[in-house]
Order: structure tokens, then sequence, then C-alpha cells
């Protein structure tokens, strides 16, 4: 398609404007704006979206053939083709057929008086596609009728030939291009609907529009306020003109007016006049107007979820009439109480009220209050209607598996041992399993039977010193029992009858392998000072199985066996730079591997498998490579103060119990920060505790009294998360002082538990 | 037929037109009491009560005496009239109602108890129907003149004569006797008795009396050690004169009583004095021996073990490791394992049924059949304790009765024909429940015993030994004499 082609289209149809179009085609000079203007009005010309890639393919020829005046003959066919398409033309008139044909019988040849050939050209004739621009500017002919009949043409009248005035393509694209390019004066981007070109103003045109948009008045110059003139003058005088006294008629009802009230009174009585006329009846029917009962068919829908209908209200009883009988009144002290209940707190709204007779009723005092609040009701109601959220929240949850399929797990209470005095902080069960050791307030560490509670072994350490904590070293070989109370520790073997020969020799031996090395090591070391010297606590201890003392510079609160019972550290936590000290019980030597530790010691624990060690601060667990020296992993619990951690006997894994309430699960792979919290104490947690022994289990003791114990599987697979279900909750124990369950230990095989109480017992839970 | 007219002859005053009849079918698993030829089913009254049908049953066997029976329907004792009984469970009175009758058993009565010193462990009794008395064959020992021991967490062996005095002891502490709590005693003979405690050693006392009964001594024969750990249990067996032992180090030891036969200790494993001062006395004088075999195979300490009823040559043991093993002796190996789900602390043998009934930190006795034949491990089970089961013990009269102790403070006596099934099989409830005397609550008892002169003895964290008697031992009073 040819762009002349389409620019004689548009010219046919909008030959009312030829002067812009010719700007256009002038102004676009190259030929890229060319075709896209060629796109463009194709496209306005047909109003389809389908042909924009017709236009598309018209940019490619559009460059070769833009030069060429020729009209090809196939244009005229194109555009009647496009006519067509859009069903615009139906039938062709039998002048444009002619003048389609027109390019090959444009002229005759004939013969001039000299014989030579000569050209006869046709007369041009001016028709309605004629490029001849002289042809008169066509005009509508149609007359004052609205241009709105003709919306169903085509086109939109006849020129003063009769001939059809095509619609002016409304030429969006084109026109809004064009108008871009240079607004001409007096645009205003309307049509004018009488002649459909588009509406142009002049400045004085634009002018009393602005006003009126100003909402003045359109005439220029006209003033809306002008000055007043005053017609009686607004001064009041001083002196009045006329100092006559009133007339007594201004204040005497007037006789003559009392006689035609009474006048219009009698006829009202009499009936003669109405005081009201009845109001017409305005219905009237208009037979023009179609009228439908749109409710005469209205069939009981069945009830919208969101239609909350009106409550139903009781009938009125006794008490809320204005004269009830004697009985519903109040009498003075239910008329105080409901006067001095909360608003919220009454059971009726109103007080029974006894009034003589009806017109003796008062206004209703709350009727302002309550419109108010009906105001404030709607006003506050929702406007949207918020979709609720159909799911279950429970099916939301993950499935946690039934306790019941996890036992074993303890579940009472079996046993339970005296004898302390005071609270038990700490207990400990022997790795044999058979034993539990415990220590306390009255400064004594006991050894007992753990099926069966009897006490089978004690001793004094120091009297009216707590012993804050005893660890039996791991290891079925000896029996070691390492107890710290107040600044001292004890290693002591404890004479069990049941620790025959064999046992109590070697527990001695390992207790007392480090006497030669701690004299050496002092000499071998003489930069520092040793921190400690390990002694023998006496003879009366010794008597009683306590081999070895030594004593560091704060109190101790943990004691932590390496899982070989070669190295135990203790925590003391006011200790500033000497807060942990890790010992070496075969050398008899104390290190103190921190020098500076960011916050209060908490407590420590070696890593089940590797050669790492952890240390907890207030708020952090730090975990240090003991092989390198390094600090590996800083532990971010996000609890405020750390009361006491434990590591799995995977490794990879802690729980972390703090006096904020919380029981945290860590995943070490996972993340620095929890990978559950666990929030179902009342009060703090003193301890908490992973089963050693193979069994899912851990638990934590708490001041509220109570222990809970917990399922915590960590899968191998690393993709999978630990499963946490929480089992049961032991209560037992009293909370004396607002302290509950100080310690808890785990039996290390069978899913039994042990726990100290501040009340004086320890307990075990199977 | 006469057996109906007769019945009813004799409760004429019966209302007969409210009264319905039932057919029952009357069965014992006694063969001492069944009926000589089956009756086939019995038409009886509604309203019958247990005396009625027992005198139903004394007169279908023509007994002399007659015999106070108790009455099973389907596993529960007939405590009402058929009728209620009938109603209770819905059963149509138009149904054959199954009838089995036992021996009543008179409920054990509160008799006396024997206080100590400290926490009771373990009892045993010396009667013409023990054991003890029944392997030497000619013991004499006259009404009243049967001997309790009992050991205690002070490591003293006493013995009682039933009046409640203690006619001897072991020596204590300060006499150099030695220290740890006793956890087993047994009569091996009216005059040895075997002790084993915490100190791993077994000791064997010769126990004499005068003529006049008015003094008695106790002096070491012989101390077995060989186990490291607490022995928790022995069991003794006078005619082959062994002895078997349930230790903390996880095995099962065979020892013999007779010092010539027993090898040597190893020497490590002699009993040591403590290097207490007080301690610092002259080495005991008493002859030491080791053990025939040391049975290894549990993995945990062994709690208790006893022989095999009718075969001395099979033990039994059970364990922490929640296992019961059968042995053979002769060969040293273990024959069979049962795993159970919970630490165990006891176990009985109830021969007539060959039953092995366990007992432990489960809050239930199981019965198991250790026969190789059984596939399931248990065969029933005894609910009722609330607390661990530390000890138990046969009824020496019927085979299928057995008396438990327990940590809650109780001993319970079980019928095992009483029973019922559900989802976890047979299930059987305890027909009596016996208190502690002294008052204290939840005094666990650690031993059992039940004679048959006796009655059930139980020795408890409440510092008694308590003893229950049927009255039938009363009855027993003026034909003894």
């Amino acid at each position: 398609m040819a762009p002349e082609s389409a620019s004689k289209k548009r010219k046919a149809v909008t030959r009312d404007s030829p002067e812009s179009e010719e700007v256009a085609l002038s102004d676009g000079g190259d030929d890229f704006e060319v075709a896209l203007l060629n796109g463009i009005q194709v496209q306005s010309g047909d109003d389809m979206d389908g042909d924009s890639s017709d236009s598309l393919e018209d940019e490619k020829d559009s460059g070769e053939e833009l030069d060429s005046d020729e009209v090809p003959p196939d244009g005229e066919d194109d555009v009647r083709d496009l006519v067509k398409e859009n069903g615009f033309l139906r039938e062709p008139t039998p002048e444009e057929e002619l003048n389609g044909e027109g390019p090959a019988a444009n002229y005759r040849i004939a013969k001039d008086a000299n014989g030579n050939l000569r050209y006869v050209y046709n007369e041009i004739d001016p028709v309605y596609d004629s490029d001849d621009s002289d042809a008169p500017a066509t005009t509508n002919t149609i007359g004052n009728i609205p241009l709105s009949f003709y919306d169903s043409y085509p086109h939109i009248g006849y020129d003063i030939n009769g001939k059809k005035i095509s619609r002016p393509a409304k030429g969006e694209a084109l026109d809004a291009l064009l108008d871009s390019i240079e607004i001409p004066k007096g645009w205003t981007g309307l049509t004018d609907p009488a002649t459909g070109k588009p509406l142009e103003l002049n400045q004085q045109e634009l002018e009393v529009l602005k006003r009126i948009q100003m909402n003045e008045v359109p005439e220029e110059g006209y003033d809306p306020y002008p000055d007043m003139v005053e017609y009686f003058t607004s001064k009041t005088e001083t002196m009045p003109l006329s100092a006559a006294p009133e007339p007594k008629r201004r204040f005497v009802p007037s006789k003559h007016e009392t006689k035609r009230v009474m006048k219009i009174v009698r006829a009202i009585r009499e009936g003669r006049i109405s005081p009201y006329r009845l109001p017409p009846e305005e219905e009237e029917d208009d037979l023009d107007v179609k009228r439908y009962d749109i409710w005469a068919n209205e069939a009981p829908r069945p009830d919208n979820p969101m239609n909350i209908p009106a409550p139903k209200l009781p009938p009125p009883g006794y008490e809320e009439s204005y004269h009830p009988p004697q009985e519903y009144l109040p009498d003075k002290n239910e008329k105080k109480a409901w006067e001095e209940a909360d608003e919220e707190d009454r059971n009726k709204e109103f007080l029974p009220t006894n009034h003589d007779s009806l017109r003796k009723v008062p206004c209703y005092a709350r009727f302002i209050k309550e419109k108010f609040e009906r105001c404030l009701d709607l006003y506050l109601a929702p406007r949207v209607r918020r979709s609720k959220l159909n799911i279950d929240p429970e099916s939301l949850l993950p499935k946690l598996p039934s306790p019941e399929e996890l036992r074993p797990f303890p579940t009472m209470c079996a046993t339970k041992f005296l004898g302390h005095e005071g609270r038990v902080r700490s207990l400990a069960v022997a790795p044999s399993g058979h034993w539990l050791a415990s220590g306390g307030d009255d400064g004594t560490v006991r050894v007992g039977e753990l099926t069966t509670g009897h006490q089978v072994w004690s001793v004094q350490l120091e009297k009216g010193e707590a012993v804050n904590v005893v660890r039996w070293r791991p290891g079925t070989e000896a029996k070691v029992l390492a107890a710290a109370t107040g600044e001292d520790v004890y290693l002591i073997s404890p004479q069990i009858a049941d620790l025959n020969k064999e046992v109590a020799t070697k527990s001695r031996e390992i207790i007392d392998a480090g006497w030669g090395y701690a004299a050496n090591g002092a000499k071998s070391n003489t930069k520092k000072e040793p921190a400690t010297q390990w002694v023998r606590p006496g003879s009366r201890l010794e008597g009683d199985g306590v081999l070895v003392k030594f004593s560091l510079r704060k109190t101790v609160k943990i004691i932590s066996w390496h899982r070989r019972g070669e190295y135990f550290a203790t925590v003391s936590p006011q200790g500033q730079t000497n807060a942990v000290a890790i010992h070496t019980l075969s050398k008899h030597l104390t290190q103190l591997p921190f020098r500076k530790l960011k916050g209060l010691a908490q407590s420590a624990q070696f890593h089940p498998s590797k050669p790492i060690f952890f240390v907890a601060t207030q708020r952090m667990i730090r975990s240090y490579d003991l092989s390198k020296q390094e600090l590996l992993k800083i532990i971010q619990p996000g609890a405020r103060w750390i009361s006491s951690f434990d590591v799995h006997p995977g490794g990879d894994n802690l729980i972390v119990g703090s006096y904020d309430k919380r029981l945290l699960w860590h995943d070490l792979e996972l993340s620095v920060r929890p990978y559950k919290t666990l929030r179902y104490h009342k009060k703090a947690i003193r301890a908490v505790k992973f089963h050693q022994g193979g069994l899912p289990l851990f638990a934590d003791a708490s001041d509220d009294g109570s222990l809970q114990i917990f399922h915590g599987k960590v899968v191998e697979d690393m993709m999978e998360n630990a499963s946490i279900v929480p089992l049961k909750v032991l209560r037992g124990h009293q909370v004396k002082k607002e302290l509950g369950v100080l310690d808890l230990d785990w039996h290390p095989r069978e899913p039994w538990c042990v726990s100290a109480g501040a009340d004086g017992t320890c307990r075990l839970w199977t | 037929m006469t057996t109906q007219m007769r019945l009813r002859g004799g409760s004429r005053d019966v209302d007969y037109a409210s009264s319905s009849q039932v057919r029952i079918q009357l069965s014992t698993r006694d063969n001492d009491i069944s009926l000589p030829k089956n009756p086939g089913p019995l038409l009886v009254n509604t309203n019958l009560r247990r005396y009625a049908l027992s005198t139903l049953v004394n007169h279908l066997l023509k007994t002399e005496k007659p015999i106070p029976f108790e009455f099973l329907i389907n596993g529960t004792f007939l405590r009402t009239t058929l009728d209620e009984y009938l109603t209770s469970r819905g059963i149509s009175s138009e149904a054959t109602v199954p009838l089995e009758y036992v021996r009543a058993a008179i409920p054990p009565v509160y008799k006396t108890s024997f206080m100590h010193d400290n926490w009771v462990c373990s009892v045993d009794v010396l009667s013409v129907t023990s054991p003890a008395a029944k392997w030497v064959g000619n013991a004499r020992i006259g009404f009243n003149q049967e001997r309790v021991i009992s050991g205690d967490y002070d490591g003293l062996l006493r013995v009682w004569d039933m009046t409640g005095d203690v006619l001897a002891v072991s020596r204590t502490v300060r006499e150099g006797g030695p220290v740890s709590a006793l956890k087993s005693v047994k009569f091996i003979s009216p005059t040895q008795i075997a002790s084993c405690g915490m100190d791993g050693v077994i000791r064997l006392w010769e126990y004499t009396e005068d003529a006049e009964n008015l003094t008695a001594s106790l002096s070491p024969q012989i101390e077995l050690c060989g186990q490291r750990r607490v022995i928790e249990s022995i069991a003794v067996h006078q005619p082959s004169s062994r002895i078997l032992s349930a230790s903390g180090d996880h095995t099962v030891g065979v020892w013999s009583t007779n010092a010539s036969e027993a090898p040597n200790p190893p020497e490590e494993l002699r009993p040591s004095h403590r290097g207490n001062k007080r301690q610092k006395v002259q080495p005991s004088t008493t002859p030491q021996r080791g053990p025939l075999a040391l049975l290894e195979s549990h993995t945990a300490q062994v709690a208790d073990t006893i022989f095999a009823p009718n075969d001395h040559t099979v033990a039994y043991s059970v364990s922490w490791d929640h296992s019961l093993k059968t042995w053979d002796l002769p060969t040293s190996t273990c024959v069979d394992t049962r795993s159970t789900t919970a630490v165990l602390f006891a176990t009985v043998s109830m021969p007539n049924l060959s039953l092995v009934a366990v007992g432990g930190t489960a809050g239930h006795i199981t019965l198991i059949d250790p026969r190789d034949s059984t596939t399931t491990v248990s065969a029933m089970t005894l609910r009722g304790h609330k607390n661990f089961t530390f000890s138990l013990a046969t009824d020496p009269d019927s085979a299928y009765r057995l008396v438990s102790g327990s940590a809650d403070g109780t001993c319970r006596v079980w019928d095992i024909r009483s029973s019922t099934t559900d989802k976890n099989g047979k299930v059987g409830a305890s027909v009596e429940c016996l208190q502690r005397e002294s008052g204290k609550r939840e005094a666990k008892v650690f031993g059992v015993c039940w004679d048959k002169d006796v009655g059930i003895l139980s020795a408890s964290e409440d510092k008694f030994v308590q003893i229950n008697g049927g009255a039938k031992v009363e009855a027993r009073i003026p034909r003894g004499h």
C-alpha cells in the first residue's frame, strides 16, 4: 500500500481540513516519520486493531514510493477495500467507477489540423474524490438538525452537490500527534457538534469561558459589589423626632383581632372550616409512564451470613412502666447499689421509677447519649465486608505425634529422697545409674540409692556453706564425685558399701594421680603463679572419702565434666577474669583460659564429641575450639538472662533455659538464633537437661515447682528439623520462698528423671 | 432333679414369683475338689448368693465337713446374688452361666509387726511348710516355733520368734561385722542362713538354738565373694547346695554352700574393710570362697534371680535391662531371653501354670510363659500398683495366687483366675490390698514372703516386718495341739 493511497484516502475523508494535513505531510520530512504517520493514518481510518500489521508492512514500501507522484492504478481499489472492510461503502456510485478507470481513458487521441497526433485531455471533473483544490469547499446542507441523527451512518450530511459528506476521521491518533506538534491558535481539542470540525475559539470567547470557570459573571467589567447607596440612613438619631409616649393599643390586646379570632374558632368548632386541609393526593395516574411493582413477586431469600437480624426484644414489663407496682420499685439499698455500680456492670439499664401521672414523666435523660452512641456505632462499624479466612487454624499447625506414641517418658513420682535440711541445690545420677548424689543448703553431700531412696552415705563439707553443685565423673570404672561449696571445690570418692576394694582403689588412684604433677608443674611454669593449689582437705573429711580440695576466688556455681573424665570446668559467675576455670584431674592443674569474658559467665560445658567448649554468659553462648584456641561461634538465644544450657549428645543442638521463663532450642547448624522457643513456665527456668542415654527426651525445671518433659528428636538428615513435642508436666515439688525446682538430671539409660527441690526433697520421676 | 428340689425346699420363704432361674455349669481347676461326675447344667434360682452355691457344691461333692467355696463368673468373683450379677453384666438368664468354684481364701488379717531400727529390706520364714524345712525333712518345728529372719539397711540380720522377740542378731559394725545394707536373707536349712547385701558378699551363717530356746546364736560360716557390685537378691537350693545371686555387676553368680566344693575367691575381690581408722580391725577369720560360675549375659544390673521350682538346674533372672533370662546352670548358658518394656526388680515362678511373674518399674506385674514354644512375651498383666513392684511371692496354698510388695506402700494379693480381657490381653486385678499397719503412707515394701503357716510377711520402709495371716492359720491351731 503506497503512502499516496493512504493519504488520498485520508484526504477523501477529511476534506474539510486539508490544510492541517498538508502541514503534517510537509513537516514529515524524513521517511521514518512519514512511515509512522502512514501507520497511524491507516489505523485511524480503519479503527481496527487488526490492521496494524498491514501498516507495518507499509512502512517497508514507503521508502521507495514516497517520491512518485503518480497515482498507482490500484490505489483506489485499496481504499475501497479498506472502506469495504469497514462496511462504509455499500455501493460505489457509477461516477466513482468511471473515475476509477480514469487513468486509462483520461484522454483521447485526435488529429490536429496538421495531421499530427493530438492528445485531447478530458475536462477535469471536479468530483468528490478529485484532487482539484479549486473545488468549492463543501458545506453541509442538512440544515438545522442535530448531527446525532447521522450517528448511525458513515456520512454526516450532504454537500451542495448532493454528495455525502463523509464523517471525518475522529483522528485520535493522528490529530493528537499533529496537535501535539503544533497547536493552532484557539485550539480546544473539542469537536463542534454542529459541524463535526474541531472547535476553535478566539481570544474573546476564551476570556468568557475563563470567567465562567472562575464563577464570575461572564460580562466584562461587571462589578458584583458596587458601593451601597443608602436609601435610609443607617445612623441612629440620638434625639427621636417624636417624644410621644407609646400608644395604648401597642400593649392592649386588640378587641378587633379577638373578634376575628373567635369568629374563626367558632367556625372551626362548628365545622364550617377545617383547620388543616388534607394534602391533595399527589398520585396522578400518568398513563404515559409505565409502572412496575418490583416487590410484587418478592420471594423470601435465605439468610445471608452477613445479615444479622435485629434481636427480638421482649415486650416491656411492669418495671418499665412509669407507674410500676410497689414490688417492682427498688428500695434504698438497691437504688444505691445501682447508682454506684459501673455502667457496664448494671444488670438493667434503668431504675424503675414511680411517677404519679404520665405527664409528670420527665424527658428521657439518656436520649442524647444513646443517640450519640448509636451514631458512634454506625460510624465505627466496618464498611468493608471482611472475608473471614475459613481455615481451621489447627490444620495449619504441623502434625505433632501424640504423647502416648512417644512413650516411655517419666510420668509419676516414684521415690522421694528426704534428708536434706533446707534446699537441695544440685543433684546428679551416677553413671552406673544406681546412685543419686545431692548437695544442699545444709552443706552436706548425700548419696542415696536411686530406686529405694535410701541414703547410704553423706558428708558435711563446710558448716553453714551451701553445696552449690555436685557432679559425678563420667565413666563407670570409678566413682568420683566433684562438689563445690562456696569457693571450694572437692573431689570425693564416696564410701558406698557397694564400692568394693577394686572400685574404691581405682577412684582413689584417679583422684590422687596428680600429686606429683602439681609440684612439678609449679616449678616448670615459673612465669605464672598457679591459679590454685590442690590440697588434702583435712583428716576429718579425708576419712569420709573427701580426697582433694582446692579453692577458687569466687563462689563456684557450675561444675561440668569432660566426657572422658580427665577435665572438668568450673564456673564462678562473680569471678571477673577467672570466672571459668578448666581443671586437669590427672595433673591437679587449674587453668584460667579466658582472661577476658564479656558479661557474667553463667555456665560452661564441653562438647560431647569434639574439642569444643561452650561458655554461656548472661545473653550469649560462645563456643570455642579448644585445639585451635579460637572462638567458633556466638549463639544468641535472645534471652535476657541465661540460667543454664545443655548440649545434645549429638552435639549439634543446644537447649537454653533462661530466667525470663523461656526454653530455647538451638540448632547450631541452622542459625545462631533459636530454632524454637518454648514458653510454658510461669516462672524462671533453673535447669535444662538432655537425656544422655539415647532417648529423645529433654526436661526443664522451673521456679514454679514443676518440671516439663519434652520429646526432642534430632534427625540425622540435615534437611529435617528437630521435632519437639511437649510431653508431661511433673508437679509435686513445693514452692518455698519463690523457689521451686533447682536442678534436674536424667538417668543415664532409663527414661527416669530426678529433680532437686527447694522444699528439701529430691524426687525420682519414672 | 433332687438338687433342685432340695434347694427349693431349703429356701422356701423366697418369693418364687419374683425370682427367675438360670442354668449354671460348674467347673473347677483344682483336681481334688472337682466333681466326680459332670452334673451338666443345673437350674438354680437367680437370687442365690455365694453361700447357697457353696452349699450346693459341697452337697454335690458329698464332703463331710463343708469347704467354703468362692465362685468366678467370666473371671470375676461373685460378690452379689446371681440375679444382680447377671443384670449388671447384661447377661440373659436364658444363657448357661459358666461358674468356676475355687476354695475360698480367707482375707489375710493383720497379726503382728516386728520393729527394726532402719528400713527392712528382706524377710524370710522358717516353718514346717517352708522350703528350708521341707528340704531337710526331719525338721521338727512345733506350733509357734516358726522363725522369721529379716535383713535391714543397717546390715543386721535378725532372727525373730513369733512373739516378736529377737533371738539372735548378727554382729554390728562396732563388733566388726559387715557394714552394708542387707538386700536379701534366706533360710537354707533350719540351721543355716544366707544373706547378701550391698558389699557384694554372700554370707552363710550357722544358726543354733539351745534346747530351751532361751538363747540362740549366729556365727558366720563362709563368705562368698567374687561379684563386684551390690548383690540384690539370692536364691538358695539346699538339696543341690547351690546359691544363685543377682548382682549389680551384670552377672548372675552360682555358688556352692559347701566350702570344700567352692574355689578360692580372686584376691582383689575379697571384701575390704574401709580405710577408716575405726574400721582398722583384724581381718575376718571367716573362710572365703569364690563363685562356681558367673553367668554373663545381662547388659545391666541383675535385680532378682530364682531357681525354677521343678528343676534346680534351670534358673531365671530379671535385670534392669528389661529382660527375663532363662539359664541352664550346668552349662552356664543363657537359654532364653524375654524382653519387657521396663526395668524389672522381682520375679517369681508359678510352677503349675508354667508362668513366671515379673515386676518392676512398669507399675504392673507381667506373667511370662518362659517356655520356648510361646511367642508372646506377656501372658497376662496384673494391674493395680501405683508404683514400682519390689518383690513377689507365691501362695503356698494355691497355684493361682501370688502377693506383691510395691513402692506405693501396699501388698496386693492377686488371683490370676480372676481376669478380664481387654485390648492389651488378659488383665487381672488384685483381690486383696494389704495396707501398712504402721500408718506411714507410701512406705515402700521391699520384701514379701508367703508362708503357709505364718501368712504374708512384708518388710518395708516403715521399719516394720508386718505379718498378715489368714484366719485359717488360727483355725488350725486346735488341731495342731
